[in-house]
């Protein structure tokens, strides 16, 4: 059988957005990958060096349009940072509720784009139902329902609305319920086990050769998590456990994210309690005017000439749905950021793919990949 | 590590057909469910924001709160009330696609128009920085979402289509933000000033007035420089913090800062 190359994208069902696998096969084995990414590049981190500190948040929520939140979330925390500006306390929970959320959604989605992968049709419904319960709650505090444009460097736009945390509760008893229903769908079903066992094996020592992060490292068994390792907002108030898994394959990432939601679950119950026993501020006092928060930035560049500003660099790390991002600000002076650097944990995730495609047929892509929870907006940037 | 290793339940060898059935049973159910009361509607007969979709009981397949209920504050088409805009530009300013351009409305004095902002929905981002940047209140976001046009240009949303939306009284955002305490004030940098009237004249609030100031005595042997002796006084009450003062100033006399 002679051997060839095929290309896998960039417009292929698997791809989950626009990037290209190419693909050597021979026969059905495949003897080589070559990831292709970079069609969806917008120069995110360009333009954030031209706008505002809160305006870049407009932008966040597009980097990855699954997970806004959570990206919201990375950049201001490294503005902050940059700037010495301290969020008040209710703030970090409520941006800490808004990333739970907001992982529980994405790994819905997740899992809808999955099974859908593997030509299931029914998971794919209920789970893009019970995610619209999550875009409603998002919707009925930030405005919209997956470009929030929510958090602001020193806080968050507004205080949660009459009524959120018992709507909120209502949503998660729900979704307990549905949790349970996925799992009777998929691993209940010996179709879907002899499609997903032992498949796309990465070892953990693989994974930390190549920087693999998120539910991919966990389920090899490493229980790394930079909510327990290094908690950031109010992560080291709640209580919580790390998912973990050994197996390292399609099944192992499975069960990782499915447990991931119930653990989310447990952390939103907890702060939601906490916020209807704490009322207060949202945002900080004393922020600079030329900040803009809570009004949104004044005077376009050269008229404020006559400032000064702080300078500073913050550094901050995340764990997002898809694994460990990071991003670097540097605060030269001015209004606008200087650099802003992301880290995007699904371009690293994706860069591995040689070490757990090769060997595999071809056939096993689709699972393997979707197993991998590509989100390409946030890997081009 | 204390967290329990995750491992699936060891497949079904005992039974194959259970393993199979098991799921397509909870298939069934959600199949039986949707057909007393589906997942979805009708859209263009019925929408979510009707009051029916408000109550739970309402709510398809046993979805436990009304989709409806989150509604008011959505985000949508902008409501501009020009009977109250100051064409402050502040939205203008705001908008991080510079998709707010402000421009002439019928009416007034020709030689100075009022300007009111025109929103490029082509571009529109509906981030809502304009909306908290009015500090009249008169731009705010509806709960309007349909926006198909046959041609690009129609995207183009002018004053006085914002009016038409306004008019239509669509529930609006109802969160409005506070002016933070430490608001900077608008200083002079007096003697670079020339008292030239430009702030005051453009001024959307009028909280410029110009204050006539005594003409010092000429040291010998120089020439004072020639310029009207008035200053501007800013009222920080009444200023909305816009800076066209600031912008309009031919000699960069003004800038913000902290009023001691």
């Amino acid at each position: 059988m002679s051997e060839m190359w095929i290309n896998m994208g960039p417009q292929h069902p698997m791809t989950h957005g626009l990037w290209n696998l190419r693909v050597r096969i021979d026969g059905e084995l495949i003897l080589d990958v070559d990831p292709e990414m970079g069609y969806l590049h917008r120069g995110i981190e360009k333009i954030s060096e031209d706008r505002h500190y809160n305006e870049v948040v407009t932008l966040m929520d597009r980097t990855c349009y699954v997970a806004g939140m959570a990206w919201e979330h990375l950049y201001i925390l490294g503005a902050e940072k940059a700037l010495h500006i301290t969020p008040p306390e209710r703030a970090e929970y409520i941006r800490t509720m808004s990333e739970e959320f907001q992982r529980i959604a994405s790994h819905i989605m997740w899992y809808a784009a999955f099974v859908q992968d593997l030509g299931l049709m029914s998971p794919f419904l209920y789970g893009m139902r019970d995610r619209d319960l999550l875009l409603d709650l998002f919707q009925s505090y930030t405005g919209a329902r997956m470009t929030y444009e929510y958090m602001r460097v020193g806080g968050v736009r507004n205080d949660l609305p009459h009524g959120f945390s018992d709507r909120a509760r209502k949503v998660l008893d729900w979704l307990m319920e549905r949790f349970k229903e996925y799992d009777q769908l998929c691993m209940g079903s010996d179709i879907f086990r002899r499609r997903c066992d032992g498949l796309g094996v990465l070892s953990a020592q693989d994974c930390i050769d190549f920087g693999v992060t998120g539910p991919m490292l966990r389920s090899a068994g490493v229980a790394r998590d930079l909510r327990k390792d290094r908690p950031y907002s109010v992560y080291g108030r709640v209580d919580f456990d790390v998912a973990r898994a050994t197996t390292a394959d399609v099944t192992g990432r499975y069960l990782v994210r499915m447990e991931e939601m119930r653990q989310s679950v447990r952390i939103l119950r907890q702060v939601l309690d906490w916020l209807d026993r704490n009322p207060g501020p949202v945002m900080a006092e004393n922020l600079p005017r030329w900040l803009g928060a809570p009004y949104a930035p004044i005077g376009r560049e050269g008229y404020l000439l006559k400032r000064e500003y702080p300078k500073g660099v913050g550094f901050a790390a995340i764990e997002e749905p898809h694994g460990e991002a990071a991003v670097y600000v540097v605060n030269e002076g001015g209004e606008h950021p200087y650099r802003v650097k992301f880290r995007s944990p699904v371009y690293v995730n994706l860069s591995a793919a040689r070490k757990y495609l090769v060997g595999y047929h071809v056939a096993d892509i689709p699972p393997i990949m979707g197993s991998v929870d590509v989100c390409v907006g946030e890997s081009d940037r | 590590m204390t967290e329990e290793v995750l491992t699936p339940e060891t497949s079904g060898n005992d039974n194959p057909v259970l393993w199979v059935a098991r799921p397509m049973a909870t298939a069934a159910r959600q199949f039986l469910k949707s057909l007393i009361r589906p997942s979805t509607i009708v859209y263009p007969f019925e929408r979510l924001e009707d009051p029916k979709f408000r109550e739970e009981v309402q709510v398809a397949a046993g979805k436990p709160i009304g989709v409806g209920a989150v509604w008011d504050n959505y985000r949508g088409v902008h409501a501009l009330n020009i009977a109250t805009c100051i064409s402050c530009n502040l939205c203008s300013f705001s908008c991080p696609d510079l998709c707010i351009e402000m421009v002439a409305v019928p009416g007034g004095n020709p030689k100075h128009p009022k300007k009111c902002p025109q929103i490029d929905y082509g571009k529109c981002s509906y981030c809502g920085f304009c909306s908290d940047a009015c500090p009249e209140g008169c731009l705010s976001m509806t709960t309007r979402y349909e926006l198909s046009v046959t041609k690009r240009s129609e995207m183009v949303y002018s004053p006085q289509k914002l009016f038409e939306v306004f008019e239509r009284k669509l529930p609006m955002n109802p969160i409005r933000l506070e002016r933070p305490a430490n608001e900077d004030a608008i200083l002079l940098d007096a003697p670079l000033c020339i008292g030239c009237n430009a702030c005051a004249r453009d001024c959307p609030t009028q909280c410029i007035t110009m204050m006539d100031i005594p003409k010092p005595e000429a040291p010998a042997g120089a020439k004072l420089p020639r310029r009207i002796w008035k200053e501007p006084v800013v009222n920080d009450s009444d200023c909305v913090r816009c800076g066209t003062c600031i912008s309009v100033c031919p000699k960069e006399c003004l800038f913000w800062g902290t009023r001691t």
